[in-house]
């Protein structure tokens, strides 16, 4: 893991894609084997009498895989401050998705140099989920 | 709007919004910490085993699932939107005060889920010492299945 300095950021930077492979059981692991989910996330056969083509994969795990993304690509000396997104699909267990990510922004904000992202997840190349993120990166001076 | 379509936001739904939940104590677990860091294959040195220190998402397991406190107008629903935001890192083993409010109730008609509501909750985390830690805000949006044109999602 890098370190990505202020200075080196610039609008339109585009982010490495990454793909993950959620799986049923990824999702049941996430949240824990003993707690309460959506059974929709583990059971594919209730996920179907929904009208779902398999299982779904959670949104927890999707947001968490796109700060995850920010986080890698910012490095240990970042700080996320938040991150906000619209799911606008369900993603399927056993699909591959792409996270991808741009720089939208990039200002400085009581005293913090803030930058700006839109990340996304992506399904057979449609998005799936839409995200913004802010994260405050350290300067080289 | 139609006999049919008539509004499902009631008095005394409206009078849910901005009302707050008693303070309920959530801890910081390493169990989760290092479960949900195993799921999602995050090898970040910030929080690696023995840190002291969980991911930002850890604040999943905080029992703050959307549904939680949150009134159900409509059969089903589906989270729609969702926002994390973070004052600071989380410490294994700190208990946090959690609060929940429900900040705003809409009412949608048309598009794919038919006569929908969308309800917003906000909750904050705070440290013992009164100092916000994180905040998670999610809207569900509640339908019908049975009016929702061409299934939800």
């Amino acid at each position: 893991m890098s370190q990505r300095y202020f200075e080196d950021v610039n609008v339109n930077d585009e982010l490495d894609p990454v793909e993950k492979m959620p799986t049923a059981d990824m999702s049941i692991d996430f949240f824990g084997r003993n707690n309460p989910m959506n059974p929709a996330f583990a059971d594919a056969e209730h996920s179907k009498r929904l009208g779902m083509s398999g299982a779904l994969v959670p949104g927890m795990l999707k947001i968490a895989w796109m700060t995850q993304y920010v986080n890698d690509w910012a490095g240990p000396d970042s700080k996320l401050e938040s991150i906000r997104v619209a799911y606008r699909r369900p993603d399927i267990a056993d699909k591959p998705l792409v996270l991808s990510g741009r720089v939208v922004d990039k200002r400085e904000e009581d005293g913090k140099k803030v930058v700006e992202l839109e990340v996304a997840t992506l399904a057979e190349g449609e998005p799936t989920v839409r995200g913004n993120v802010q994260v405050v990166l350290p300067s080289r001076g | 709007m139609s006999e049919e379509e008539k509004s499902l936001l009631t008095d005394e739904v409206r009078a849910l919004i901005g009302k707050v939940t008693d303070a309920v104590t959530v801890t910081v677990k390493e169990e989760d910490a290092r479960r949900m860091r195993d799921v999602i294959g995050d090898t970040d040195p910030r929080w690696a085993e023995g840190t002291g220190i969980a991911p930002p998402y850890a604040i999943a397991a905080f029992g703050g699932r959307p549904s939680r406190n949150m009134p159900f107008i409509m059969p089903s629903g589906l989270l729609t939107q969702q926002e994390w935001k973070f004052s600071r890192p989380f410490r294994v083993g700190e208990q946090l005060q959690s609060t929940t409010q429900v900040s705003d109730i809409r009412e949608r008609l048309g598009g794919r889920y038919g006569h929908s509501v969308l309800v917003t909750t906000s909750t904050d985390y705070h440290d013992a010492e009164g100092n916000h830690v994180a905040s998670a805000l999610s809207t569900l949006t509640q339908f019908d299945p049975k009016r929702a044109q061409g299934k939800a999602e």
